[in-house]
């Protein structure tokens, strides 16, 4: 993993914690739903504060096909290139 | 039965609700007396969840009319409108809408919530985007799933943030439809209807208003909450309801937009479903021109609300922000609400229990509607029942003691009694004031 991308991890991490009150570290691997407790709202508010944090737009059938971490940081990646 | 295992964890809670004495999700009336009184357990109880806001469900002249229309039209159309035609009353319901609200066209849906499947689903594609607020009903989130635009969400009631996310999108190609409620159906509150505006023509987009519960309560005409912001022009299309200040069920979009009418041919929910029939156009037409021609109602409305949102304020609830005929009693604790909840019905007051994850941060709320049709003493009998039912569980601090100070004048004494009639529990001497306030 390059540190851009655990940079990346770490700084999606803070912005979980803005949303669940609860410190947590993010490993790549992580099942978003499953690994995190998330229920569909907080996937939601998530996805809201990472628009936020990271100056994009990310549209909520972007975060359908997130299912990893990993998944999340290349979502991020691919539209903060874009924009 | 494993088919059904993904809700063994809803199953569960719903259980657990169960056993606490109170589930809301299977309360029966035996028997509805009035606009604003029921019967439930054999027990006369006042409604206060009904979202019928003018008190027009049983107005002589509808039930009349929907009577005269079943003799003579029948029962039901049996099939929608693209396969089995129009009635000509359901183009004189839409050409009677269009009128009261100034516009060119309108379409009329067998739900409200099918109206906002219909359009929010057809009107922006898989090329445009959809901008809705994080608090929007359940109706415009399952029409964003529904169709194919890519949903962008803003923060409740937040135009700064709107404007932040068009931003964002400013240089993807498409049209931006901005979806927002008139009043929300949960707090009561109101959207800065204004400052949507001046975003929304700042970046070109669409501006859609949900009036489901502002149509027949707010504004001049009773128009909704674009015509009380003086803003009517701005908004593109307006959806409604006939289920709650009409009196009836099904729902409606009317707007200026030119070529509107293709979306008979285009959005599914209007074109694969059956549409309404003879007895609810005749009453929802009557109802419609009952709230052109009565403003009072609508003053009665406004007085209500007002007195209700202010004595539970005053009380020391902790109440939504704004003295709208929604007024919510926001709790801490789910359980305490329950079990709040089942204390009002057992002692005859009925109102909307709402739980998470239905509500913000694991709160829950009481909700209750106002109509029109409730009297002065059905306000103040549940005021003095949710205050003395709040003392009691500890969430309003115990009666202040009044003893050594000169007592209210007597002119309240008419009050007492009416109150004795229909609130025969104890009652508390501080409460004697609180409809006053």
């Amino acid at each position: 993993m390059t540190d851009e991308r655990v940079a990346l991890i770490s700084e999606i991490s803070e912005v979980l914690e803005t949303v669940t009150n609860k410190t947590i570290e993010l490993k790549p691997g992580m099942n978003i739903v499953n690994d995190l407790g998330l229920d569909s709202i907080a996937v939601m508010n998530f996805c809201m504060a990472l628009e936020d944090r990271f100056d994009i737009s990310i549209p909520l059938h972007d975060m359908a096909s997130v299912v990893t971490v990993d998944d999340l940081a290349s979502t991020v990646e691919t539209l903060r290139s874009n924009a | 039965m494993a088919i059904l295992d993904k809700f063994s964890g809803l199953a569960a809670r719903y259980e657990q609700l169960k056993a606490s004495g109170g589930d809301p999700f299977s309360i029966q009336f035996d028997d509805i007396i009035s606009s604003v009184e029921g019967v439930v357990k054999g027990k006369r109880t006042l409604l206060f969840g009904t979202n019928n806001y003018l008190g027009l469900t049983f107005d002589p002249l509808s039930m009349e009319r929907s009577i005269d229309a079943i003799r003579k039209h029948g029962t039901g159309t049996t099939g929608s409108r693209i396969a089995n035609g129009s009635y000509r009353e359901h183009e004189k319901l839409e050409r009677e809408l269009a009128d009261f609200y100034g516009r060119e066209h309108c379409m009329v849906f067998s739900t409200g919530y099918q109206a906002n499947l219909a359009m929010i689903s057809t009107l922006v594609g898989k090329d445009d985007h959809l901008v809705i607020d994080a608090d929007s009903h359940a109706s415009i989130y399952d029409a964003s799933r529904l169709g194919h635009a890519p949903v962008v969400r803003f923060r409740h009631n937040n135009p700064e943030d709107l404007a932040k996310r068009l931003a964002r999108l400013k240089d993807h190609p498409g049209e931006k439809l901005i979806v927002v409620e008139g009043i929300y159906s949960m707090l009561g509150d109101t959207a800065p209807l204004k400052e949507f505006v001046d975003v929304k023509r700042e970046f070109g987009a669409y501006l859609m208003v949900d009036e489901a519960h502002s149509m027949g309560v707010l504004g001049q005409r009773g128009r909704g909450l674009a015509e009380r912001e003086g803003v009517e022009d701005d908004v593109d299309f307006v959806v409604g309801t006939f289920s709650k200040s009409l009196a009836s069920v099904g729902g409606f979009c009317v707007s200026s937009v030119e070529g509107f009418d293709i979306l008979r041919l285009a959005a599914r929910p209007y074109m694969f479903t059956a549409s309404l029939p003879p007895a609810i156009i005749a009453s929802t037409l009557s109802a419609l021109e009952t709230l052109r021609n009565e403003p009072q109602r609508r003053a009665k409305l406004r007085a209500n609300s007002r007195r209700f949102y202010n004595g539970l304020k005053d009380a020391g609830f902790t109440v939504g922000p704004e003295a709208n005929p929604i007024v919510a009693v926001i709790l801490n604790d789910p359980g305490l609400a329950t079990m709040f909840w089942k204390r009002l019905v057992d002692e005859g007051m009925y109102l909307n229990l709402a739980l998470p994850p239905a509500t913000p941060n694991s709160s829950a709320f009481l909700r209750s509607s106002v109509s029109a049709a409730h009297t002065e003493e059905h306000i103040d009998f549940a005021i003095e029942l949710m205050t003395r039912v709040g003392r009691e569980f500890g969430i309003l601090p115990e009666a202040p003691d009044y003893s050594n100070v000169t007592p209210f004048p007597r002119v309240s004494a008419e009050r007492l009694s009416a109150r004795a009639a229909t609130a025969p529990a104890r009652r508390r001497e501080a409460d004697v004031g609180a409809g006053m306030a």
